[in-house]
């Protein structure tokens, strides 16, 4: 695990873009706690941190597709298939990911 | 005590006992002015054809030149707080995309590629995109509508900007609601709000945030199923309750009617020719009557010399809900403390101005299917001073087949839902089985079904 970010730098409701093994991270605060999915769209390869976090969705900038950022679930079309998920543990206020393979 | 009443011209009687006009009258805080204003009508006594609600011919009408042409309610400007935030809106055939475009407008489009017509944003509710994109071969516009993208280009020498830009769809907002008419020629929404605009500056639904919001399947047309809701005659048979018999309607012009039905208090007297002795001989004390309003989550036991069932929940409410939700409810009436006050907006919306019955109604067609409808079930909260709105929750869906009882949140109103809605299914049977071909309404009572059917028929008629 390696810290990647702190809870100061992602208030609840927000995201974050991190880089850990040459991938880039989605870091997503929801009430529900923090999660990790890729940050690039499984349709078309948009980032998803310049789209919007909206409750458990991450909603993609560029055709508005909608993932569950506690799984990486595809919810709506165009996409279909998932993003991957990564698990985050939380050290006081460090938020610790797993390094992607 | 008003027994005495001229009721020789139809529509002009009303039941015997006391009004609910005098019971406004007697709020401890003085009842808000429009909710003292009586308005109606007589309006006729024809019977409404049957095959009003279950001809598709008639369906396809109403589709084309009514819902295709009226002013309604698509969303909250709740849903569409940050630019890119968008809502699609779905009425039969028709779909809306409504956008947040810049920090200061909310637009709307028809949501239709203009290449080969697939719809851009798939199913209905709350999204965001920073452009649109449709997912067949990419075409892209900017949130304003405009053509921004277009894949291989050099085929589409016939198409630009102009040509091909999202076609837009009238919008403005009222109440926190966001409207979208789909006639390109529609005249402002104003012309359609009658006095809402009047009344409810005295309610200010923009100072409410959606609290739940629960969408059913409901088993008949949606004219059927709004019509469950307009009328309080149905209380004694279908809810077993008292109150209902002395409700006060009002037609306040093509577009809004109203009703008041009183809670905690009835006319024995207007139970007069209902069967059985119930609720009449004896009548509920102020005790019994306190103790039905304890669904309303009061501690209250004993009712103090002089006050009544009304004015003691009343005051126990305002100190109780004023504390959790952050507001002063100190001065507010009695009336808007605990009545159900229903505001009907042509030609499927509810807007209730109370606190404790806070809800707002929408009843639309199941698609295109003439024997079912969508009913959207808003629990509008008031929102703190100061406060701005928290991110609306997800409708909840309940299919044909389920309970309101199954959401948990809706708590005692769950059964009630159920009771509402639960005869439904045998009046949309019932229509075609009648060998007489219409319904028949009363003169008083179910003047508001009229009005809407003489609105929609003027809409038919164009």
């Amino acid at each position: 695990m390696e810290k990647v970010a702190t809870l100061e730098d992602i208030p609840q409701g927000k995201t974050l873009c991190v880089e850990i093994g040459g991938k880039e991270v989605l870091l997503c605060h929801t009430s529900e706690g923090v999660f990790a999915i890729d940050n690039m769209c499984s349709h078309a390869a948009a980032r998803l941190c310049e789209g919007k976090l909206k409750g458990s969705k991450i909603l993609c900038p560029l055709h508005g597709a909608a993932f569950d950022v506690r799984d990486g679930s595809a919810l709506t079309r165009p996409a279909v298939r998932p993003v991957a998920s990564y698990k985050v543990s939380l050290s006081g206020n460090d938020i610790l990911l797993a390094i992607p393979q | 005590m008003s027994t005495s009443h001229d009721d020789s011209a139809p529509g002009a009687a009303r039941a015997p006992g006391f009004a609910v006009k005098e019971t406004l009258e007697k709020d401890s805080r003085g009842a808000p002015p429009p909710l003292l204003e009586e308005n109606f009508e007589f309006l006729g006594d024809e019977d409404i054809a049957c095959s009003r609600y279950y001809s598709h011919e008639f369906a396809k009408k109403e589709m084309e030149l009514m819902w295709g042409r009226c002013w309604q309610w698509a969303c909250r400007e709740e849903h569409l707080p940050d630019v890119g935030d968008n809502y699609v809106y779905n009425i039969g055939p028709y779909s809306v995309i409504l956008v947040r475009s810049s920090e200061d407008k909310i637009e709307a489009f028809i949501n239709s590629c203009s290449h080969r017509g697939t719809r851009i944003l798939g199913g209905e509710g709350s999204g965001y995109s920073a452009q649109f994109t449709c997912p067949f071969h990419g075409w892209a516009w900017s949130l304003d509508g405009s053509l921004k993208e277009l894949p291989a280009r050099w085929d589409f020498p016939h198409v630009n900007e102009q040509t091909h830009s999202l076609q837009s769809v009238k919008c403005e907002t009222w109440g926190g609601f966001v409207f979208i008419n789909i006639d390109p020629d529609a005249k402002p929404l104003a012309d359609s709000l009658d006095v809402l605009p009047e009344h409810f500056k005295h309610f200010p639904l923009e100072r409410r945030r959606i609290r739940l919001h629960v969408q059913k399947v409901l088993p008949a047309n949606w004219k059927a199923a709004q019509e469950a809701f307009m009328e309080a005659y149905h209380n004694f048979e279908t809810h077993d309750s008292p109150s209902g018999a002395d409700a006060q309607y009002d037609i306040f012009g093509k577009y809004v009617s109203r009703f008041i039905h009183h809670i905690g208090s009835y006319s024995v007297d207007s139970l007069e020719d209902y069967p059985g002795d119930k609720w009449r001989r004896p009548p509920l004390s102020e005790d019994d009557l306190l103790n039905i309003l304890s669904v309303f989550g009061l501690d209250a036991k004993g009712i103090p010399e002089g006050e009544t069932a009304r004015s003691v929940a009343a005051e126990e409410l305002r100190s109780k809900l004023g504390e959790s939700l952050g507001i002063d409810l100190a001065d507010t009436s009695d009336t808007i403390m605990l009545d159900s006050i229903e505001y009907h907006l042509f030609p499927h919306m509810f807007f209730f101005p109370g606190i404790t019955v806070p809800m707002a109604y929408r009843f639309r067609p199941n698609g295109d299917d003439v024997d079912s409808s969508l009913f959207d079930l808003m629990i509008l909260e008031p929102l703190a001073e100061g406060e701005s709105h928290p991110e609306p929750p997800e409708p909840i869906r309940l299919e044909i087949e389920q309970s309101y009882t199954e959401v948990e949140a809706l708590s005692w109103l769950g059964s009630v839902y159920d009771e509402d809605t639960g005869n439904l299914q045998l009046q949309q049977q019932g229509f075609k089985t009648s060998r007489k071909p219409g319904i028949t309404l009363g003169n008083y009572q179910e003047a508001r079904i009229r009005r809407m059917h003489m609105t929609l028929d003027e809409f038919l008629a164009k």
